[in-house]
């Protein structure tokens, strides 16, 4: 780790003053991604913006009808959250299957989501159920946001402030978790929102993408014979030494599967 | 709260000691810089900015160790090579001189006044390096034409041995009815022990003494390697290690990091110390395993096996460490007919070097090499020929009535029931119900296989007696040290409850000591699974002499003769009389004052055991995800005599999943081209989970050995000696039936699906490592 300065401000706009006035400062958020950068001395931030405190980006509450998240909020709240669990059950379970537990205790949901890991979990529930990322400075929709592997729409200095779901009709999430590190090797999450079928894979490719085949398959009809035969190209899908592009091709239709089963054998979708 | 194991305690609490839990006043911390490349020449190492940067004490290169007499780390092998020839050993130095040989390679010491700092003038020096080519694997390096490591050996083969009669073993070849054969490559694996290595070491000016706290497998190891290296003479050297955080076998050699401390703390005149990042550990702790194999059986036609012949070539890494060549040949010499009657094998093992880290001890330390080559060639042969695996391994056994038995090389096995073994395993296992079970999974679309393995093990027979000494506190404790340090396999507990049996005295009472400099002893560092059979008998030993301190001393206190004298729980007495003394009561009395009469040193002299087993796996596939998953596993083993059945259960569960991590996923793989490390971390490198595996029954057969006095064998490594095998038969089992015809370790989900994928397109049935 490089020397830095480490501050928690009291309010958005201080943290956002902090962040503008100080060209090396970054948010530190739950610190799960950002601290072993540190400690690899990958990264070199002259100031670390504790923004966890901050009361803008907590809380878990429905309002007018959309579940809205503040950014700060970690992993095992939003898995343990009555609100969620009632109102988005699906996103409760994604939440409960990050990492381990004391990644849960520690990561959060803005963290996340601007961090874009290309095999997080989140980014497969905002782009699916077509949430909205609210910044200190806008909206931005999920279709906007998230732009390829750790890319995303936020500027310097721009921070998440929470996020707002629509309550999907139906909706689940099916992981297959990486052998070794518990990301997503491949996840699925299937929505239905408004009558519109909406399927985002993350850990597949270079950043979360929708599955546009499978979502025209199952709006026509929804059930497991309108994706289980569906070929996934596998052109554009990641390869590493844990496993080829047709492999994760092949996880993209069985975790599309599990996730449509699950919708199939409960009311709402898990 | 009370505990099932003395250590518990400390270790829950977070009482217990380790390298970077020592602090002394005055301390400098150290940083290493290491090679980025895979194999180049030094042009350049400017450290001048280094030296410059605030807190810096020293800047420690190759300059430094050779002025300091250093020398080149020791290595040496065991036995001959083939035709008598001997070892090529490679100079390898602490700080890289002239060549850097693998990714990760110290070229560098720093030390300053925190971490950090010694961090950050590391990255301010400036290393100018001319690449030279890469070889990454063993084939390779053996190739004609391939980059050269070092001068000294030519070909990048360091040695070649060879056990076993070739000419017996081609005339059986000669008339055999069938000839099996199988290729087998059992992975590069990273040992990963919790303690990241680590070093702290004090130097004395005034008397020339220096105090070296590490992590180790054992003090008198450690010492003789960096006496060897340092050329500080032996009696100045002193090891100090408490608690050790995991060891499997890479904590028993001496890293060149350590002797760099050493320096490091004489040139500052500070205690300095130094913590591997986990990152350091995945670079430069010793990696295991990495060999390419060739297995042949030649049978009759009633299926009786004639010959074995193997071909072992070994991926050494970069340098030969200390104790590679051991591990390379010596399970395998002893080991190499297994469990089976066979009139003729051999074996051919080859240690080639590669731009590589340094490959040594691993649990099991060559026996799961072994153990998986013969027990892939017999489910092989059992295959080909049509036989069942059980029966071709029935028709095959040592029976219990040939003990002692003389194996084809010349060595023994003392004792040994295999069939009883293979017996009791198949019926705990209910493999008889097994077609109902994979009826049943396939019923769900799964594939289901069973596998069993039926292994022996040589245990370590140790290069020295093992000595150990009792020392009695003034407040009853009584400490007992001995140099086999334990690194989780609960001495502490074991020792306490040996005596505590045999001396009749609570089991808290005794506490252990390893690594105390002030005690030094002659003995063996832990490893191959020797400690119980080891220490344990010369602990037996050192009862006896306490009781015989004892007898005498009653007899004075009870005005009788010492022959008159009998001991029981703990108690002296006059036979037939009721005049008694207890051990107790006479250790109050004697065992302090100036004389300390009842401290005793003792040793004993053991060789090795031979634990055996019968391991039966049963496992799950899921087609669509390549997902294996261990449903049961049934493990029955001849450890001889249990003294602690749990601390065994706990070995035994240890080690079987250590063995199912490098079936399931473990795999250290290197960039081929380039030589960079691509598993380095826990989110690359998969360590086994709980959710693995399922349904372990762990049960043992106990054959007592006559080779000691407790008639133990050894039991810290069988797990892995055993699931090896047994996991990959059963999963090759299942995969059979897709029309997968051979499948190498690590059966990952994606290289199983791939399998499963291949055999049924039509694209090939065998899936051979990469
Ligand atoms: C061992 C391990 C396993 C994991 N497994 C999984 C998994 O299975 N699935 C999964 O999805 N994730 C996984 N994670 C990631 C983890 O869940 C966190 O989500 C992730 O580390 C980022 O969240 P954080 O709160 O820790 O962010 P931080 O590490 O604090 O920050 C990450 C980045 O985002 C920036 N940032 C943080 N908050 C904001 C904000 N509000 N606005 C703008 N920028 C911000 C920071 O400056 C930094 O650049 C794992 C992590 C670890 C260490």
């Amino acid at each position: 780790m490089y020397e830095f300065t480490y501050i928690r401000p009291g309010s958005l706009p201080e943290a956002a003053a902090l962040l503008a006035s100080n060209e090396g400062a970054k948010p530190l958020s739950g610190g799960m991604t950002l601290i072993p950068t540190l400690k690899q001395r990958l990264s070199q931030p002259s100031h670390l913006v504790d923004i966890t405190a901050l009361a803008a980006l907590k809380g878990i509450a429905v309002v007018d009808g959309r579940l809205e998240i503040g950014a700060a909020t970690r992993h095992i709240e939003v898995a343990t959250s009555s609100v969620v669990r009632q109102s988005l059950p699906a996103l409760a379970a994604l939440a409960a299957g990050i990492g381990d537990p004391q990644v849960r205790n520690r990561g959060t949901m803005g963290g996340s989501v601007a961090n874009n890991d290309p095999a997080a979990d989140y980014p497969s529930a905002v782009l699916a159920l077509g949430a909205t990322v609210h910044t200190d400075r806008r909206a931005i929709a999920a279709e906007d946001f998230f732009q390829g592997m750790f890319a995303t729409a936020l500027e310097p200095g721009e921070l998440i402030v929470r996020i707002s779901f629509p309550l999907a009709e139906r909706a689940a999430y099916a992981k297959f978790p990486h052998p070794a590190s518990g990301y997503a090797m491949t996840g699925v999450f299937i929505a239905v929102v408004g009558g519109a079928v909406r399927v985002a894979v993350t850990g597949a490719g270079p950043g979360v993408f929708r599955w546009t085949q499978a979502e025209t398959a199952l709006q026509a009809r929804f059930e497991s014979a309108a994706i289980a035969d569906l070929e996934v190209d596998a052109t554009d899908l990641n390869a590493d030494i844990h496993a080829p592009a047709a492999y994760r091709a092949n996880l993209v239709r069985v975790m599309a599967l599990r996730a449509l089963e699950t919708i199939l054998t409960s009311s709402k979708g898990q | 709260m009370t505990f099932s194991r003395l250590e518990d305690r400390r270790f829950v609490t977070g009482a217990g000691r380790y390298v970077s839990d020592w602090n002394f006043p005055g301390q400098r911390h150290a940083a290493f810089l290491r090679a980025d490349r895979a194999h180049a020449r030094i042009v350049s190492i400017d450290i001048e900015a280094a030296r410059a940067m605030p807190g810096v004490r020293a800047v420690i290169t190759a300059a430094d160790t050779a002025a300091a007499g250093f020398r080149s780390l020791p290595c040496a092998a065991p036995i001959p090579g083939k035709g008598g020839s001997a070892l090529l050993r490679p100079e390898r130095p602490v700080l890289a001189a002239d060549v850097v040989r693998f990714v990760g390679e110290c070229v560098v010491c720093v030390v300053a006044d925190t971490a950090i700092a010694a961090q950050d003038a590391v990255e301010a020096i400036i290393v100018e390096y001319e690449d030279l080519p890469v070889v990454m694997t063993a084939e390779a390096a053996v190739a004609a034409g391939a980059p050269q490591l070092h001068p000294a050996i030519p070909g990048n083969v360091a040695i070649e041995f060879e056990t076993g009669d070739p000419l017996a073993v081609a005339a059986a070849f000669e008339g055999a009815a069938h000839v099996v054969s199988l290729d087998l490559h059992n992975q590069r694996v990273v040992g990963s022990p919790m303690e990241p290595k680590g070093c702290l070491a004090r130097h004395d000016p005034e008397t020339g003494d220096y105090f070296v706290h590490v992590c180790t497998q054992g003090t008198t190891g450690m010492r003789a390697q960096l006496v060897a290296t340092t050329g500080i003479p032996d009696e100045h050297v002193h090891i100090v290690a408490e608690d050790v955080g995991g060891g499997f076998g890479l904590r028993f050699n001496a890293y060149p990091e350590y002797s760099a401390i050493m320096l490091a703390a004489r040139l500052t005149g500070a205690p300095v110390r130094w913590v591997a990042s986990r990152s350091e550990v995945f670079l430069s702790d010793e990696h295991a395993r990495g060999v390419s194999s060739r297995g042949e059986v030649a049978l009759d036609a009633e299926g009786n096996f004639l010959a074995f012949r193997f071909n072992f070539l070994n991926d050494m890494g970069a340098y030969i460490a200390p104790t590679g060549p051991v591990v390379a040949v010596l399970s395998i010499r002893a080991c190499l007919a297994g469990v089976y009657r066979v009139p003729a094998a051999v074996a051919n093992v080859r240690l080639a070097l590669t731009n590589s880290v340094p490959m040594a001890a691993y649990r099991g330390a060559g026996r799961p090499v072994i153990s998986y080559m013969i027990e892939r060639l017999v489910d092989q042969a059992a295959t080909e020929l049509g036989i069942d695996p059980v029966e071709l391994r029935r028709r095959n056994l040592i029976p219990p009535t040939a003990m002692p038995w003389k194996t084809v090389n010349g060595l023994g096995y003392d004792s040994g029931d295999f069939p009883a073994v293979l017996d009791k395993a198949l019926g705990l296992a209910d493999w008889h119900g097994f077609a109902a079970r994979r009826a049943e999974a396939s019923a769900r679309g799964h594939l289901r296989g069973i596998g069993l393995a039926t292994f022996i093990e040589s245990t370590g027979g140790g290069a020295s007696p093992d000595e150990v000494e009792a020392r009695f506190g003034d407040h009853g404790e009584i400490t007992i040290h001995a140099v086999s340090h334990s690194h989780g396999q609960s001495h502490e507990t074991a020792y306490a409850e040996l005596l505590a049996a045999v001396l009749g005295l609570p089991r808290e009472r005794f506490r252990l000591r390893n690594g105390d400099p002030a005690v030094r002893l002659a003995g063996n560092p832990t490893g191959g699974s020797r400690t119980m059979h080891g220490v344990g008998s010369a602990l037996r030993v050192l009862a006896d002499d306490i009781i015989a301190k004892g007898r005498e001393l009653a007899a004075r206190a009870l005005e009788a003769a010492s022959a008159d004298i009998e001991f029981h729980d703990g108690v002296f007495r006059i036979s037939g009389t009721d005049r008694s003394v207890s051990l107790d009561t006479l250790i109050e009395r004697h065992a302090g004052g100036p004389e300390r009469v009842f401290d005793t040193r003792s040793s004993a002299r053991t060789g090795s055991t031979f634990p055996n087993g019968c391991h039966v796996a049963e496992v799950e596939i899921n087609p669509a995800t390549g997902v294996v998953s261990i449903e049961r596993y049934t493990a029955v083993d001849d450890a001889g005599n249990l003294l602690n059945p749990t601390i065994v259960a706990g070995q035994m569960h240890g080690a079987i999943v250590q063995g199912a991590g490098q079936v399931l996923g473990e795999h250290a793989i290197y960039d081929l081209e380039t030589g960079q490390f691509l598993t380095g971390s826990f989110m690359d490198y998969a360590m086994p989970k709980a959710v693995n595996v399922h349904g372990l029954v762990i049960a043992d057969h106990p054959v007592p050995t006559p080779t000691n006095v407790l008639g133990v064998k050894g039991v810290g490594e069988a797990g892995v000696t055993g699931s090896l095998p047994a996991l990959m038969n059963a999963i090759l089992e299942a995969l059979r039936p897709v029309g997968v015809t051979h499948f190498d370790m690590p059966a990952t989900p994606a290289r199983v699906w791939g399998a499963i994928g291949a055999a049924r397109s039509g694209e090939g049935r065998r899936f051979a490592h990469a």
